[in-house]
């Protein structure tokens, strides 16, 4: 397996996921920024379930030398990069932080997915799991750079999932509500629609068994956006969202 | 939105309720700029404290440091992050052919809440606490620094953290030792007993037994006194078990786990439901003696067999009075707290009666000593605070002692065997309380 963003809490409860259902991999390749808390999270599944794998760092923001990643093959991606930023409200005419939030969920993670995506091809087997966001199913005014660059993700996803599909590559499209995440710490949040890892975990490990091609984490989220995606314009434009 | 770290906090009794800042970390680094940047703070792994241990102004919640570190397969010797649950242990340990030495009656506990309590289980005659088989930890300091803790390096804190309930620092890490077992079993025996006397000739006679545990209906009166079921156990080998359960000793198969929905309204738990409960209980075991092998989880966990059983006190929550009288005097002091409790009307749900060995010198902050322990739930209401020191008053007359980590309302003599912790940064509710208590 290859995880992208090996820090994100649900990458690393999927992992552990699909270990304790018996799912076996020769390597676990675990793309991080963050070596110290990554090289923590590959100890723990060697000692717990003698599992192998190699951590290697990753910064979106600079320079990508894709030799580096010329070995490494497997028949599952999992991505889980992700990148809030600032708000709209506090960071909108900021640009370093709109285009760190581009880069990092979209126009830079895409090159390193596609690098992935065609050995898959080439190897005619494989899931590309991304996780995305609902953030993306329709722009709110209070994270819309975030909200925009999921969107391109989600078509992004889609697409790919098509032209994989007569190559025996499935692509599924995860897209969380709220969770319970570093990312999310300190907000407040409504209980009721917000995950933990470890659902989320299990959610995306079932849809991943069930090759489904979208799937909300809590299938309370797909109501709650079918409204809100079909909530008219001349409305949707003056409400506080 | 701007971050907002408040949150009400409370502990497994629902009892009392706090709203306070509650942060989690993971790295060391970010721990060490909290410890820093926070005036009175106090760790919490699970909250299985039933009452104000692990509640304080700043509440530094152990949930991240969740990974292991090390397993030794060959001699048993594990090393974790604190926030690591014993369930987690188990669930490596076990098919491993390892168990934990010392258990609670719980297996959702952190390993950080395990040596800060110093916690024991059925085998305390026999095996002592957890801190027994603990080789080292990690402590965070008032300083941010981290120290490395063992009998020989740093060994005063090493000590004086052990049962020292949070207030010496953060345990980050732990070493401490497996116990080997060849099955995930356990040999059985469990004997009724119709009174006080029978109760006690029985843990007498089990003293060379490894789990000793008698449940009691804590509101029979009279010559019924202290009717109650002893349970004896023994880690079953694999030539022991029965054939279906000896092809593969180290596995069990995987159960349902129904979860409490709410919390139950008031009523539920009155004074006749829980005399039907134990009467059922005591009913249930219709020999005078049985002799079975049950899973290990059925043998230690019962409770956990139902997720947020709290519940069932309802919103006002309930605490959990345990104590320890000395050996000499257990009988009579504990007659006398049954005959107070059943005179009381306030009847306990749970009542465990538990035999203690040795106290170790060494760990002078442990709760146990050689004597008697009962552990009794009551409903929080109106009249609580006067049956607790009622009872509270019968401890202090036999020379008992209240165990901290389900304290939340005892009177401070009979907490204050803890030594050492004296810490402006390291502060809980529950010690801001008993030292004002003092005074
Ligand atoms: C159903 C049930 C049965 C139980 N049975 C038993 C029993 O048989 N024997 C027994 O001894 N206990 C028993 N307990 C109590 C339980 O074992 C202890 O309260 C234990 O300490 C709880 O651990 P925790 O991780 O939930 O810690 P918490 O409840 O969060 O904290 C307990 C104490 O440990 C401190 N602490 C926690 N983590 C750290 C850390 N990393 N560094 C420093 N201090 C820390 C806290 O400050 C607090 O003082 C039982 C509890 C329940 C709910």
């Amino acid at each position: 397996m290859i995880v992208l963003g090996s820090t994100s809490e649900v990458a690393q409860a999927f992992v552990e996921k699909a270990l304790q259902e018996g799912e076996k991999f020769e390597k676990i390749y675990l793309f991080t920024s963050n070596k110290e808390t990554t090289e923590r999270f590959a100890r723990h599944i060697d000692v717990k379930f003698l599992q192998q794998s190699e951590v290697i760092e990753l910064d979106l923001t600079k320079e990508i030398d894709y030799n580096r990643f010329d070995t490494i093959n497997s028949n599952v991606l999992f991505c889980a990069v992700g990148y809030l930023g600032e708000g709209t409200e506090e960071g909108l005419y900021d640009n370093k932080n709109t285009q760190r939030i581009i880069d990092i969920n979209y126009s830079k993670l895409v090159p390193v997915m596609n690098y992935f995506a065609h050995k898959f091809e080439n190897r005619r087997s494989g899931t590309i799991i991304g996780l995305s966001s609902v953030a993306g199913d329709r722009g709110r005014q209070s994270n819309f750079i975030y909200g925009s660059a999921k969107a391109a993700f989600t078509a992004y996803l889609s697409g790919l999932r098509n032209y994989l599909f007569d190559k025996k590559v499935h692509v599924l499209t995860i897209k969380p509500g709220f969770m319970a995440t570093k990312m999310t710490e300190g907000l407040p949040l409504n209980p009721k629609l917000t995950a933990s890892p470890r659902q989320a975990a299990a959610c995306i490990y079932k849809a991943f068994k069930k090759q489904n091609n979208v799937a909300y984490v809590l299938p309370v989220w797909s109501i709650i956006m079918l409204i809100i995606r079909n909530i008219p314009e001349f409305i949707f434009k003056k409400l506080k969202l | 939105m701007k971050p907002n770290f408040t949150q009400k906090v409370t502990n497994w009794g629902n009892y009392p309720v706090v709203e306070k800042e509650m942060r989690s970390e993971d790295s060391f680094k970010k721990i060490k700029d909290f410890v820093l940047n926070h005036n009175e703070i106090i760790a919490r792994g699970n909250g299985r404290c039933y009452g104000d241990a692990s509640l304080g102004e700043s509440i530094f919640s152990t949930k991240k440091l969740n990974k292991f570190i090390s397993f030794d397969r060959l001699n048993g010797v594990i090393e974790c992050e604190s926030g690591v649950l014993l369930s987690d242990v188990l669930e490596i340990a076990v098919p491993q052919g390892y168990f934990l030495y010392v258990t609670p009656g719980t297996k959702f506990i952190s390993v950080g809440g395990a040596i800060a309590s110093d916690v024991h289980g059925k085998n305390h005659h026999a095996e002592g606490c957890f801190s027994e088989y603990v080789i080292e930890f990690k402590l965070m300091t008032e300083s941010g620094d981290i120290i490395t803790c063992s009998r020989e390096e740093n060994s005063d804190k090493f000590w004086s953290t052990i049962g020292g309930m949070g207030l010496t620092g953060i345990i980050l890490t732990a070493k401490f030792k497996l116990k080997n077992i060849e099955s995930a079993y356990i040999r059985q025996e469990s004997i009724k007993a119709e009174n006080l006397d029978e109760i006690f000739k029985l843990f007498d006679e089990s003293e060379s037994w490894t789990y000793t545990v008698a449940w009691i209906d804590c509101l029979q009166k009279g010559k019924d006194i202290g009717r109650s079921i002893l349970m004896r156990g023994e880690h079953a080998f694999q030539h022991e078990l029965p054939q279906n359960l000896g092809k593969t000793p180290l596995r069990l198969k995987k159960k349902l786990q129904p979860t409490v929905p709410f919390y139950f309204p008031g009523f539920v738990l009155n004074a006749l439901t829980v005399k039907l409960f134990n009467w059922l209980y005591y009913k249930k075991q219709s020999k005078k003696e049985v002799k079975n092998f049950i899973d290990y989880e059925t043998f230690f966990y019962p409770l956990d067999a139902v997720n947020e059983w709290n519940k069932i006190y309802g919103k006002s929550g309930f605490i959990q009075y345990q104590m320890v009288i000395p050996k000499e005097a257990g009988k009579e002091g504990m007659k006398k707290i049954l005959e107070t409790i059943a005179k009381s009307g306030n009847g306990s749900f749970l009542a465990v009666l538990k035999l203690f060995g040795k106290h170790n010198p060494d760990a002078y902050n442990s709760f146990p000593m050689e004597g008697y322990t009962l552990a009794l739930d009551f409903k929080v209401n109106s009249k609580l605070k006067k049956l607790v020191d009622q009872l509270d008053g019968i401890v202090q007359e036999f020379g008992g002692r209240i165990y901290l980590t389900k304290d939340s309302m005892s009177r401070s003599s009979l907490t204050n065997y803890l030594k050492n912790i004296r810490s402006s940064k390291f502060v809980s509710l529950q010690h801001k309380r008993i030292i004002n208590n003092n005074s």
